[in-house]
């Protein structure tokens, strides 16, 4: 029978158990992986860098977790947050900030290729449109879910939910009539 | 009210559009970076039940009027017919085999 995620956790933080730790990476790192290059507008290096900080975050705090969220949900904030920081910093060092992930691209200049993908089209959503989108639709959070790994009130993610699903439904038939 | 929106095709389009990410290493990756596992206390535990028996047997002996309780018990075994000597030794036995074996179980 297959370990729940409850089970591996508990096996962490009894017996310091590094295996049961591997068990969640290999699970949920996709899903990670996947929310953090979207977010990072598919800088795939930036992404796995971002989550490598965000897994291994997990396990120093991994005693935190009280299991009142699902072990993702959890693993989404922290993963977020790792993003946050590090808009932050680039913001310090190098003068790009979120404003570079959070602004909306122009659907013109859009790689003709990639036009019909909808990843391509998420990827030109505003950063809290994307994320909405990302968590609830892609991931399959409940907007309460999403709000709490957002840290943002639930209105707001219902709204950006709506917002964002509203824009690609237009990009999507916009390319498609061109 | 569930507030997923699930049965929306558009959600479905998008939740298939997601490529699956192959692990390509990634977890080998992290768990190397993962900082050595703490230090396992056996030995502290072993030091305080060590301890903690040591204790109770001084007390013990000590209480019990410098143990003669035990030759008072070593006479009185010593008056036992053989029959009854050895299924004393037996129940003892079976009931440490048990207690072993529960030991074993619980552990696992």
């Amino acid at each position: 029978m297959e370990l729940t995620d409850a089970d591996l956790v508990a096996r962490v933080i009894v017996d310091d158990d590094q295996h049961a730790f591997g068990e969640l990476v290999r699970r949920h790192q996709s899903s990670v992986r996947g929310l953090l290059r979207q977010l990072t507008r598919t800088d795939i290096g930036l992404a796995d860098d971002l989550a490598q900080e965000a897994f291994l975050r997990a396990y120093r705090n991994i005693r935190r977790f009280r299991g009142e969220a699902k072990f993702s949900t959890w693993l989404y904030r922290i993963a977020y947050n790792c993003f946050r920081e590090e808009a932050r910093r680039r913001k310090e060092l190098v003068g790009i900030d979120e404003a570079h992930w959070q602004s909306e691209l122009d659907p013109q200049t859009a790689d003709p290729a990639l036009r019909h993908d909808l990843m391509h089209a998420l990827s030109l959503l505003p950063l809290n449109e994307r994320t909405a989108i990302l968590l609830c639709c892609q991931n399959g959070l409940s907007h309460e879910e999403a709000a709490r790994v957002l840290n943002i009130p639930l209105g707001t993610v219902k709204t950006n939910v709506l917002r964002g699903r509203e824009k690609l439904k237009r990009a999507l038939a916009a390319w498609e009539a061109s | 009210m569930d507030d997923i929106i699930q049965e929306d095709p558009f959600d479905r389009q998008l939740r298939e559009a997601m490529p699956y990410i192959d692990d390509d290493g990634f977890t080998a990756r992290v768990v190397r970076r993962l900082p050595p596992p703490r230090r396992p206390r056996q030995s502290l535990r072993a030091v305080i039940l060590l301890g903690t028996t040591l204790l109770a047997s001084v007390f013990g002996y000590v209480l019990s009027d410098h143990g003669r309780f035990i030759w008072v018990t070593i006479e009185r075994l010593g008056t036992l017919p053989m029959l009854g000597l050895f299924a004393l030794a037996l129940v003892s036995g079976m009931l440490v085999t048990v207690l072993g074996l529960v030991a074993a179980i619980a552990k696992s």
